[in-house]
């Protein structure tokens, strides 16, 4: 456990973690200090001036919290009607000449400027003056757009891009109220992980071209998820709303702290990924290429392979890790050789040292664990004289180039159980839908080595039976999630002291001592 | 009443050149200086009472020994030339006139600190003034009193000129030391102090001009003859320039301590004859006003206008006459302030313009009594909440006016530009 200090907080004797700033030693135990400019990842500006606290008996009497370190003793006054005072005073300074729009708002529901007014200053305006007027809709590149009359000059936007992506797109240009942020004329956010700004603005500030003007904050629910657009695994919300008389959709991902993985951040490419949970699904079953009822595709399967002479199997590197297992068990089963092949899925060259992985899939390292040949050569001898191919959610016409795709189809039929319509479920001859991730649980480990577990978030009107049921009722002897991880324990050594249905959130890395610690 | 101790070789000709400075004396107490260890030079200083000059008034030989000891890092001296308070016009006869008593100085000063780079920091503006002085440092490294080996001692040092771009906020010295790092002008938040954590992240000594420039007298003379000047708590001369509406405005070098209203008279030959005192700025344009009434009993040093409740400031004093409208000048006032903030802090960013606002709408004949109450609790509800005091520097001294010639806004309330006869 981290080393510990006793203060004093309002009078009251407070025990916080040593060695952190007023702000996120209080923040740890439920105490707030108001403030803009800060941000754990971006480190103390003290520009904002919000998080000013007063010091008893201290030198000076007035600090900005965010520069200042928790000591052992220190009394701190957050209640005095003098700090009460000044929090009033700066909120009132922040909004003079703040648009005040968030009827048209995107952060709306979600801001600080709206959260601090309601619980730091609710008085009404003085301004009778004209406000300053400055630019908006700014178009900043990458889908950001910025308003300039909306900003607070916190400048965590200016910071992450100097102190993050190190391409310092983004400038507080001209002085005193006439300051703004900028781009250099000409030269936009040009990096993978620009929208991480929108969501470090604590107001309207900065809004993802792709978000603004969809939906209302609180209209939102908020769903913890694990971002699949690579291997890393970032940490997602994925934020959805059934509106009235429609289905589940998604809006948007947004990064979900873990400093284990992916810190506060996430990459642009991966914050999109949201819209292939939306669109392009594949949700009528069908067998030959006409709609089918769901039952007629199963037994269609079921017939397909007691009718086939070999049999092989094609498995995503998406898929979870209880998914591969229930599919690697239902393979063995059937006497069908299983393949894991996806070099679509890589990317070369692709990544950074950051979050971006060259591996675009979410689990590749579970094919390590459970022995999944994803070779060419292990998918060719597979392919090699069946004439069928059960397909479980890999798109394959990423891997292949539509010649290949076409002669391997030339001897052998095809079953698509896939969430998604690919141009693969488009050849098959009987293609099933399944949940995708967003609708589905299930465990993940990333590049990293690291564990994770995503749940369910979304819930369509129509909900798609999971891959797991699916493989269930074609043959599988594995029914859901809870049988696979038994059966995981069982079989996998790395796992076995693990339990399977409570994985922390930071996760757990596959490494001994972590697994162990965790044990214990 | 006027001396000459900083101002010995102003009048001079050609006293800017190195041949013409060296025969009244420039570099001569260097030889006295290297016999010294650098301690015993702080000692000096300290004894001598030198305050800096550029306005705070903090001790200088104090402020040398908050250096840390024993570390392995340089030392720097940025040596602040940027005046660019309002009011004040005194550095720049030194950069102009003795530019080698600037230099020989900085040699003092980093001995004493065992430095071996400075950075004079040069208002933007001061076209000439840089001029002067490039030369003036071109002429001491020939000469052999800067660069490798000074004045033929095993100690090198450098100067090096570094002109701002017109910001006042960068005569705030954390703000002069990010604008030499070739960053925006903005002050950083203390702790750390520049003595620590200064330039380049190295302990830094910044000094006035004028501070620096009173180092050779005090080495030549000892500190004695430099305490004989001034009072006990404020020794010394200083360069006072006297402006506004007075028969003969200029630089005055001045003891401290002497009363202000005879100052006036007496060396500026006091308000234009039918005129009357309204009031003066005792310290540049940051300092509260005084009245007619407390002028009477100030004298020129920290002390007496801490007991009136303003501030010695950079020894520019604005006398006001009765033809002055207060208004305007709190308009003038706020609206350079505000053009000056680096926009960093709220309630300076945010705060200098709405005030700036409400005077001008008061100006307008617009504004309400509420108005003048709203001004005078911006005034408070800025002050000391920023990392530096520019808004304090706005906020002081337009108090004192609401304060003190709050009748005047209340005129411009009740209907108008107040008359002469409400004035």
């Amino acid at each position: 456990m981290a080393e510990k200090v006793k203060l004093f907080v309002n009078g009251q004797e407070v025990e916080v973690e040593a060695g952190k700033n007023l702000i996120d030693a209080f923040g740890a135990v439920g105490i707030e200090i108001p403030h803009l400019c800060y941000h754990p990842a971006l480190g103390a500006d003290g520009n904002c001036r919000m998080c000013l606290v007063g010091i008893e008996d201290g030198r000076p009497p007035l600090v900005p919290a965010c520069k200042t370190k928790v000591a052992e003793g220190m009394k701190v006054q957050l209640d005095a009607e003098k700090i009460k005072k000044i929090q009033r005073d700066i909120m009132e300074l922040e909004l003079i000449n703040h648009p005040i729009d968030c009827p048209i708002c995107d952060q709306a529901g979600e801001c600080k400027l709206q959260d601090y007014y309601m619980r730091y200053d609710g008085k009404p305006s003085r301004m009778t003056v004209k406000p300053v007027l400055k630019a908006k809709k700014m178009d900043f590149g990458c889908d950001v757009v910025h308003d300039q009359e909306r900003c607070v000059l916190c400048a965590r936007c200016v910071r992450f891009t100097r102190l993050v992506t190190k391409t310092g797109e983004l400038g507080i240009v001209n002085r005193t109220d006439y300051a703004r942020v900028n781009i250099f004329p000409g030269r936009p956010l040009n990096n993978r992980y620009a929208l991480n700004v929108v969501d470090l603005c604590p107001v309207g500030a900065m809004t993802s071209r792709d978000f603004r003007f969809k939906q209302r904050a609180w209209f939102l629910t908020k769903s913890p998820s694990i971002c699949q657009g690579c291997s890393k695994g970032c940490n997602i919300f994925i934020d959805h709303n059934r509106e009235k008389y429609k289905d589940d959709v998604i809006y948007r991902f947004r990064p979900r702290l873990n400093e284990k993985v992916n810190g506060y951040f996430m990459c642009d490419e991966g914050r999109m990924t949201y819209k292939q949970e939306n669109d392009n699904r594949l949700i009528a079953p069908q067998v030959n290429g006409r709609e089918a009822g769901f039952a007629e595709a199963i037994e269609a399967v079921r017939r397909a392979i007691s009718g086939a002479t070999k049999t092989a199997v094609l498995v995503s590197p998406n898929a979870s890790l209880e998914q591969i297992f229930s599919i690697r068990q239902f393979a063995a089963s059937i006497n069908a050789a299983l393949s894991g092949y996806s070099d679509g899925y890589i990317k070369a060259g692709d990544g950074d040292d950051f979050l971006i992985q060259d591996d675009k899939s979410a689990n590749r390292a579970a094919f390590t664990l459970l022995n999944i040949d994803d070779s060419k050569a292990g998918f060719d001898a597979a392919i090699n004289g069946a004439d069928l191919l059960i397909n479980f959610q890999n798109d394959l016409g990423r891997s292949l180039a539509e010649d290949q795709l076409a002669s391997v189809l030339a001897n052998a039929k095809l079953i698509a159980i896939s969430s998604a319509a690919t141009g693969c479920t488009a050849k098959s001859a009987v293609a099933v839908p399944v949940a995708s991730y967003s609708e589905d649980s299930g465990s993940l480990i990333n590049c990293d080595g690291r564990l994770q577990r995503y749940e369910i978030a979304v819930a369509k009107n129509q909900p798609l039976k999971s891959l797991i049921e699916v493989t269930n009722l074609i043959g599988g002897e594995i029914a859901n999630n809870q049988e696979a991880r038994a059966g995981l324990q069982a079989a996998v050594a790395v796992l076995k002291d693990i339990d399977l249905e409570q994985i922390p959130a930071e996760g757990i890395a596959l490494t001994e001592s972590e697994v162990a610690h965790v044990a214990a | 009443m006027q001396v000459q101790v900083l101002s010995a070789r102003f009048d001079i000709p050609d006293a800017n050149k190195i041949d013409v400075a060296k025969q009244h004396g420039a570099y001569s107490t260097l030889e006295k200086v290297f016999a010294m260890q650098p301690e015993e030079i702080i000692e000096v200083v300290k004894a001598s009472g030198l305050r800096g000059r550029g306005g705070a008034g903090f001790p200088t030989g104090l402020k040398w020994s908050f250096l840390p000891k024993n570390i392995d890092k340089p030392v720097y001296l940025a040596v602040n030339s940027d005046e660019s308070e309002p009011a004040t016009f005194k550095d720049r006869y030194i950069l102009v006139r003795d530019p080698h008593m600037l230099i020989e100085g900085i040699i003092i000063c980093c001995y004493a600190i065992k430095s071996h780079a400075a950075y004079i920091y040069i208002r933007g503006e001061y076209t000439t003034q840089v001029k002067v002085l490039q030369a003036a440092i071109d002429e001491a490294y020939a000469a052999g009193y800067l660069g490798e080996s000074v004045a033929g001692h095993d100690y090198k040092l450098d100067v090096t000129v570094h002109r701002g771009a017109g910001a006042y906020v960068c005569g705030e010295e954390t703000a002069l030391l990010e604008s030499i790092e070739g960053r925006k002008g903005q002050p950083r938040s203390k702790p750390p102090f520049p003595a620590v954590e200064g330039l380049y992240g190295c302990p830094t000594i910044i000094n006035n001009v004028q501070s620096i420039g009173s180092l050779p007298f005090i080495l030549t003379n000892g500190p004695d003859a430099y305490k004989a000047y001034g009072t006990e708590k404020s020794p010394g001369t200083h360069l006072f320039g006297i402006s506004g509406l007075v028969k003969k405005p200029g630089m005055y070098e001045l003891p401290l301590g002497l009363p202000l209203l005879e100052v006036i008279e007496k060396v500026a030959g006091g308000v234009r004859d039918g005129r009357t005192l309204k009031g003066v700025i005792p310290g540049g344009s940051s300092t509260p006003v005084l009245t007619p009434e407390e002028a009477q009993t100030v004298t020129l040093d920290y002390e007496s206008m801490a007991a009136h409740k303003t501030m010695f400031g950079s020894g520019g004093i604005v006398v006001l006459d009765n033809t002055v409208d207060m208004v305007k000048l709190v308009e003038n006032l706020i609206y350079f302030y505000h053009h000056e903030s680096c926009g960093q802090c709220t309630p300076c960013r945010e705060g200098l313009g709405w005030m700036l606002k409400i005077v001008r709408k008061i100006i307008r004949g617009e504004g309400t009594t509420a108005d003048i109450d709203l001004l005078t609790e911006l005034c408070d509800n800025i002050e000391m909440k920023t990392v530096c005091v520019l808004s304090a520097a706005c906020t002081m001294s337009t108090r004192s006016y609401l304060n003190k010639f709050r009748h005047e806004f209340e005129a411009y309330v009740a209907g108008g530009a107040p008359t002469q006869a409400a004035m």
